[in-house]
């Protein structure tokens, strides 16, 4: 692998990871305070295992760049700036109502299902192995978060109410997940990546039909919201001051 | 569900004699150290006593969830947030199995969350605390697991088969919980100056609490003799207490930590720990509901449950047109 | 302000590959599909879990072994179906799958039940196949690897005792020294 090949896989990489992290921390405050007892131990199952994917994806990316792998995971997570991170919008909002967040982790694992069946056959074999194991873990979460889009679709009045809303206030934010990232042309030309129009023409005759089963009506016209990878949301400040606040009490070197 | 009606005095000579051999039989099946199964006769008392004491345990778990669960966001590595995350995970978990154990004796599952939220069911009072620095995460793990081991490993050999099973179930799953607890305060302790301050001023915040977790003194427990008698607790609450003592105090000592008790001292001849008065006035203030965080721990899981409703309605109505439609 | 409650469903499961399942508690949910998920998350976080069976609370028929020796009569032949039998052997286990009889009530399948899997059982708990929810061989994988690779729920992957003698040993060479 060349350099300019290594620094993409490393950009692509940090991406994933900073997905699942972002993503694990929002779904994790839903600890204590779910619905349903039988849900707040299935949501914290689903928070703990992006918690490990971020994990997989941070030693990849210490590889990659020659880091201690297991070190460079918690310098990610806890040194870096709320710029530096790379993870798209959509998973670092508020977690909201119930809906919300199951219509943002349906949104999430179905287009997780579609990148990392893709990923499991990429032409860089570690990366092929850690798309594989999380493969498993998130076919799981797809069919109960599937399983909750239809019920609160198609529950009751005030619950398809709720996930119409939700679904109006998150669907700005899905073009940047299924749009191409920087890093990604040389990575689609070696075979190490899928296009970004492929996961998201297989991500839309999944998601589009199954929302519309649900009841609910896909938005049509929305504007997408001016936010990326690389510009956040103000919500990532807060997140990030909260989930670094402990560790900023000592020095990067202390032990916890 | 076979309840049997309990005999007034005066009332039916034969009614009365009847319920004098089953309680005779149902004494002897727990003194051979059978179990007793929901559907087996027996007495109201005892039925009452065990859904008190389960739903109890149960909101324990439950509430229990919320002092450590505050931290998760705040957990300073990868390694700490995960595992606390499995840790309040559990909680959750064994307050499933608790209330599973509960509704095998009739209760269920609303009454009893309606009375933990109207005020009327007890919690553990360890969890009407705050958990108010990092160091308290693992000192809870420490001594309120290490408690609740303690107690539930006793628990484990009680009469009630699906209480007893929870317990088994609990225990296996809890080794963790304390060993987490203590990684993490053998680390603070390790640390730079500020952290090791950190975990023995929560280790002085958390100490007597603990104590307290095992209720008034023999003394002072109403409810313990018949429970004994009926095979439901097979220790009490001073033996438990002492056995925390001993064990906890050696590992207080082993880690640099001090315990704040000036009258804590070995007797070497009876070979335990003797320590101080508990203040039970603290204690009975606490368990009344005029603890530092009980107001606090009642509203979040209120508004757990009201923000819930909405969706247990969804699924309520998806539920039943499905079972229409079959 | 009380929901009614959303029905109960009992669970089973395969501690190991080729064992018969074993009861394991019960979930709430309000239909089939979300109490398979449901109890996979409460009961399959640890690797003992290779298996789940459930089924509503009320299709399982419960006898105490003294209700199981009447005798059952058999009238007009009736419809027969599979019903699989659990038994609960001495005072300390839980219900375990024994096997499966042809019945056309509860009260026939434990009488078959006793003639075939012997008077040991002091419970008896039968329930119609038909009436099985059960995981498929299939979905093995996504129910049950992820438990395998959660090394931190045991408590071997806490180095306390390693860590308590570092303590003793710094503490020792410490006063050694002073």
């Amino acid at each position: 692998m060349n350099e300019e090949m290594r620094r993409a896989a490393a950009a692509y990489v940090l991406s994933l990871g900073d997905d699942e992290m972002i993503l694990s921390h929002r779904d994790s405050e839903w600890t204590g305070h779910a619905p349903i007892l039988e849900e707040d131990i299935a949501f914290a199952n689903i928070a703990l295992d992006e918690m490990g994917h971020a994990l997989l994806w941070y030693r990849l990316h210490a590889e990659l760049l020659g880091k201690d792998p297991e070190v460079h995971p918690d310098r990610l997570v806890y040194q870096r700036k709320p710029a530096d991170f790379r993870n798209t919008p959509l998973v670092e909002g508020p977690k909201g109502d119930w809906a919300r967040s199951i219509l943002r982790q349906f949104l999430f694992d179905s287009a997780e299902l579609v990148r990392l069946a893709e990923l499991s056959q990429s032409a860089h074999a570690p990366l092929a192995a850690v798309a594989r194991k999380i493969l498993t873990e998130e076919r799981y979460h797809d069919r109960h978060t599937r399983a909750w889009v239809r019920r609160l679709g198609l529950g009751t009045d005030e619950s398809r109410r709720r996930m119409q809303q939700a679904l109006e206030e998150l669907w700005p934010f899905v073009p940047d997940l299924m749009a191409r990232r920087p890093e990604e042309s040389p990575l689609v030309a070696a075979g190490i990546c899928p296009p970004a129009d492929v996961v998201q023409k297989s991500w839309e005759a999944d998601v589009i039909p199954t929302l519309q089963a649900a009841g609910l009506r896909f938005p049509t016209e929305s504007v997408p919201a001016r936010f990326d990878r690389f510009h956040h949301t103000t919500d990532l400040d807060e997140l990030l001051a909260e989930l670094q606040s402990v560790a900023r009490l000592e020095s990067s070197e202390a032990v916890w | 569900m076979m309840v049997s009606p309990r005999p007034e005095t005066g009332s039916n000579p034969e009614a009365a004699a009847e319920y004098v051999e089953r309680l005779t039989a149902f004494e002897a099946r727990i003194a051979r150290g059978e179990k007793i199964e929901p559907r087996d006769w027996m007495p109201d008392e005892y039925r009452r006593q065990l859904i008190r004491m389960i739903s109890q345990h149960a909101h324990s778990e439950i509430v229990g969830m919320l002092p450590e669960g505050g931290w998760i966001t705040r957990a300073p590595s990868l390694r700490r947030k995960l595992v606390l995350l499995a840790k309040v995970q559990d909680e959750a978990g064994h307050g499933q199995y608790l209330y599973h154990a509960a509704e095998t004796l009739g209760a269920t599952r609303e009454e009893m969350i309606e009375a933990l939220l109207a005020g009327r069911a007890k919690y553990s009072s360890i969890f009407n605390y705050p958990a108010a620095a990092w160091a308290d995460v693992g000192v809870i793990g420490w001594f309120v697991d290490s408690a609740a081991i303690l107690n539930q490993t006793m628990l484990a050999r009680s009469s009630y088969g699906p209480y007893a099973r929870a317990m088994v179930r609990i225990c296996a799953e809890e080794n963790f919980h304390r060993k987490q607890g203590m990684e993490i305060v053998l680390r603070l302790t390790q640390g730079t100056a500020s952290q090791q301050t950190m975990v023995q001023e929560a280790v002085n915040r958390w100490w007597w609490p603990t104590l307290m977790m095992f209720g008034p003194r023999d003394a002072d427990s109403p409810n313990t003799p018949m429970l004994v008698r009926w095979g439901v607790k097979t220790r009490t609450n001073d033996e438990l207490r002492q056995d925390f003592v001993d064990q906890t105090v050696p590992e207080a000592q082993a880690m640099g930590l001090t315990l704040p008790d000036p009258e804590l001292r070995f007797d070497a001849q009876a070979g335990r720990w003797i320590f101080g008065t508990i203040d039970w006035d603290e204690f009975w203030k606490v368990v009344k509901g005029n603890g530092p965080c009980n107001e606090e721990r009642i509203l979040a899981r209120r508004q757990a449950h009201d923000d819930g409703a909405w969706v247990r309605a969804a699924l309520q109505a998806y539920g039943t047109r499905q079972e229409q439609a079959a | 302000m009380t929901d009614s409650q959303l029905p109960r469903y009992e669970i089973f499961i395969v501690e190991r590959p080729g064992r018969p399942p074993t009861y394991a508690g019960s979930v709430h949910a309000s239909d089939d599909e979300l109490a398979m998920l449901n109890a996979r998350d409460v009961f399959a976080r640890r690797p003992d879990c290779h298996g789940l069976w459930a089924f509503r609370a009320e299709t399982i028929s419960s006898r105490t072994a003294d209700e199981a020796l009447s005798a059952f009569e058999e009238t007009e032949p009736a419809p027969r179906e599979r019903y699989l039998v659990f038994g609960k052997l001495g005072h300390k286990g839980v219900p375990t799958f024994l096997g499966a009889v042809e019945a056309s009530d509860p009260d026939e399948a434990v009488g078959r039940g006793r003639s075939l899997y012997g008077q040991d059982v002091v419970l008896w708990w039968v329930a119609p196949e038909r009436c099985r929810l059960a995981t498929a061989a299939e979905d093995a994988g996504p129910m049950f690897e992820p438990a395998k690779g959660k090394p931190f729920r045991d408590q071997a992957f806490y180095p306390v005792e390693t860590l308590m003698r570092q303590l003793r040993r710094a503490r020792t060479h410490k006063q050694e020294r002073s």
